[in-house]
């Protein structure tokens, strides 16, 4: 059906297309997780910022809602923790083409034609410009401060860990942490960074999600469909 | 095994406090007609209670209770250390806070008889003799002084806002060469340890740390103000051990400082139960809920108000029903926001050249967030007219 569909006919012609690989299998688990992780961590993050929600009256000294926030929060953080570290290994040691592509991209990010073949693009003065990697100038930027945000979410998330569980892990980075601390100017603006990270954050998402519909609308080449199936489109030349 | 490795380990330590206290017994005493042990008799003390200071003392500073006596012996000669307490900007509240108590404690008593060489608030010279005093006490005890600095220290091209005496000395040079020749060097309170309320933004007399401006190594003793058992309990630290106490990453005493307000929080268990008290006299608040809510900033600060308690060792901030004010941690005046408001509620006041003054970061966050969507609507509604090019 997608080669018979009258969007890939050029005028009036057939175009052939081949079926690429977008995204391997690990990029794909890590990048739901995230996602998962994200709106799991925004939700009790709200919660632990202000507990807007009341515990059911209990005479009994049996509640623990907050403390299950942090849980959820805790196990949900370290769940994001493993898969930014592990797109950050595959970024920069996975070995198949999908992850040497991105370090392409940054021939595209220094390339100035591209810079403004792109932004014309999107504001529907200029054509796509032909890009040597995976991601275009903007895309690139856009998610090299979204590691930025993660790194930092990271960062005082572990600081502020290490003041709540003395043991394991808790211990063994508790020297470090204090020196981010300390880094930071104390434990009020390390709370304040993670709270300032998080927005950052949600408004690169919610672009990000626009721009994965809008390429998906115009660009008609499956690249949507890329994160759930790993295959993409694209048009012989 | 283990546990003979540790009686050994305490005995040399016991040994090492002995020594220490009959090198300091044989400094000549700084008041010929009063000691503290008189003092502290006089002021209507039994034995008892004393030994149940020394007891509690030697319990803070993580000795064992065989040490206790040792301790009321330590007591007795710290009127040998000469202490040197200078004021720089500050309100003189960690001096109040000690001498204005209406039943004194044990810890003021001790203040009030260690022997401080020059303290303004309390000495008798002015002027020109009080600037001699301060100068003989310097070069009478070089090197074996300890240095107190209450309040924070103008610096830089408003050093001068500070200027002290006859000699009209700023205080940034006051305190660097009384500095200089001290034993031990303590910043007392939030204002000295990290420049505190005049080093707040807009910080017009660019008050900075004590340690900011000598470089000789100084313990912070931060609070506004520091509960009297701090200031004491590392006094008495500096007396049995001659050495200066672990510190944190802050340079703050660990054992007075290793653990936030909220881990030694009675209502802690609250919290964890998500109970808190939404407004000032609500039931929750008969109840002893959480304070979080009202602005508790326990969980960003570190110190041991709820286990020494002020106002002799009666109640505290929490245990009264309002929140910690976050007063020991460096900048609290700027990085803890509104007092009786959560962290969360912490106001930005230069938010877009003051388009979004005074908002909160949720404010400013949901504020982007909204023109960022309605920038995705019109770039989508263009799309939809005018497709981009292919």
């Amino acid at each position: 059906m997608s080669t018979e569909n009258k969007d890939n006919i050029h005028h009036g012609e057939l175009v052939e297309v081949e079926e690429v690989v977008e995204f391997t299998p690990a990029y794909r688990w890590q990048h739901w997780i995230r996602a998962l992780t994200i709106v799991v961590l925004t939700f009790t993050g709200f919660y632990i910022a202000y507990p807007f929600i009341d515990p059911s009256s209990n005479p009994e000294p049996t509640n623990f809602l907050y403390a299950n926030m942090r849980a959820v929060h805790l196990a949900f953080g370290f769940l994001m923790i493993a898969a930014v570290l592990i797109k950050t290994y595959l970024t920069l040691l996975g070995k198949a083409d999908t992850y040497k592509a991105e370090f392409v991209s940054m021939k595209d990010l220094i390339n100035p034609k591209i810079w403004i073949h792109q932004l014309g693009y999107y504001m529907f003065l200029s054509k796509h410009p032909p890009l040597k990697g995976v991601y275009n100038p903007l895309q690139f930027m856009a998610y090299f401060a979204m590691y930025i945000l993660f790194y930092l979410l990271i960062i005082t998330g572990i600081v502020l860990y290490v003041h709540v569980y003395h043991e394991g892990l808790g211990g063994a980075l508790y020297g470090i942490g204090r020196w981010f601390e300390v880094l930071m100017g104390g434990l009020a603006n390390v709370r304040e960074i993670h709270h300032i990270s998080m927005w950052a954050l949600l408004i690169i998402i919610v672009i990000h999600i626009y721009m994965a519909v809008f390429n998906a609308v115009f660009g008609k080449n499956g690249s949507m469909d890329a994160i759930f199936s790993g295959m993409k489109w694209n048009k012989k030349h | 095994m283990k546990v003979s490795t540790k009686e050994t380990t305490y005995d040399s330590l016991y040994a090492t406090f002995e020594e220490r206290i009959e090198k300091l017994k044989k400094l000549p005493k700084m008041k010929e007609d009063t000691s503290i042990e008189q003092a502290i008799e006089e002021n209507g003390f039994s034995r008892r209670e004393f030994m149940k200071w020394a007891g509690a003392m030697t319990a803070m500073l993580s000795l064992p209770a065989s040490f206790t006596p040792l301790m009321a012996e330590a007591v007795k000669v710290a009127d040998r250390l000469p202490i040197i307490w200078l004021h720089m900007a500050e309100c003189t509240g960690c001096t109040e806070s000690l001498l204005r108590s209406a039943n004194p404690s044990i810890d003021s008593l001790i203040f009030d008889y260690i022997s401080l060489e020059y303290q303004e608030t309390i000495m008798t010279a002015v002027g020109w003799q009080a600037e001699q005093n301060l100068e003989n006490a310097i070069k009478k005890y070089k090197g074996r002084y300890i240095l107190m600095v209450e309040g924070g220290i103008p610096n830089g091209d408003t050093e001068y806002n500070l200027t002290v005496g006859p000699h009209g000395k700023s205080g940034k040079k006051i305190s660097q060469d009384a500095s200089k020749d001290a034993a031990a060097i303590f910043a007392i309170g939030t204002c000295s340890a990290f420049g505190g309320v005049q080093a707040a933004a807009p910080n017009p007399t660019n008050a900075v740390a004590l340690s900011e401006v000598t470089d000789r190594p100084v313990i912070n003793v931060p609070g506004c103000p520091p509960s009297e058992k701090n200031i004491v309990g590392t006094l008495m630290h500096y007396l049995l051990y001659g050495t200066l106490p672990a510190l944190d990453v802050f340079n703050r005493p660990k054992w007075a400082y290793r653990l936030r307000i909220h881990d030694l929080c009675e209502r802690r268990g609250r919290f964890d139960a998500g109970e808190f008290v939404e407004n000032f006299g609500d039931e929750g608040a008969k109840d002893g809920y959480c304070l979080y809510k009202v602005g508790c900033k326990g969980p960003y600060t570190f110190n041991n108000c709820g286990k020494q308690k002020f106002n002799q060792g009666t109640s505290w901030p929490i245990q009264a029903g309002f929140g910690c004010i976050g007063c020991s941690e460096p900048n609290f005046w700027d990085t803890m926001g509104t007092v009786n408001e959560p962290l969360r509620d912490r106001l930005y006041h230069t938010t877009l050249g003051g388009l979004g003054a005074d908002a909160t970061a949720d404010r400013i966050g949901i504020a982007l967030l909204t023109v960022t969507t309605v920038g995705i609507a019109a770039h989508a509604a263009i799309a939809a007219v005018k497709p981009p090019k292919k």
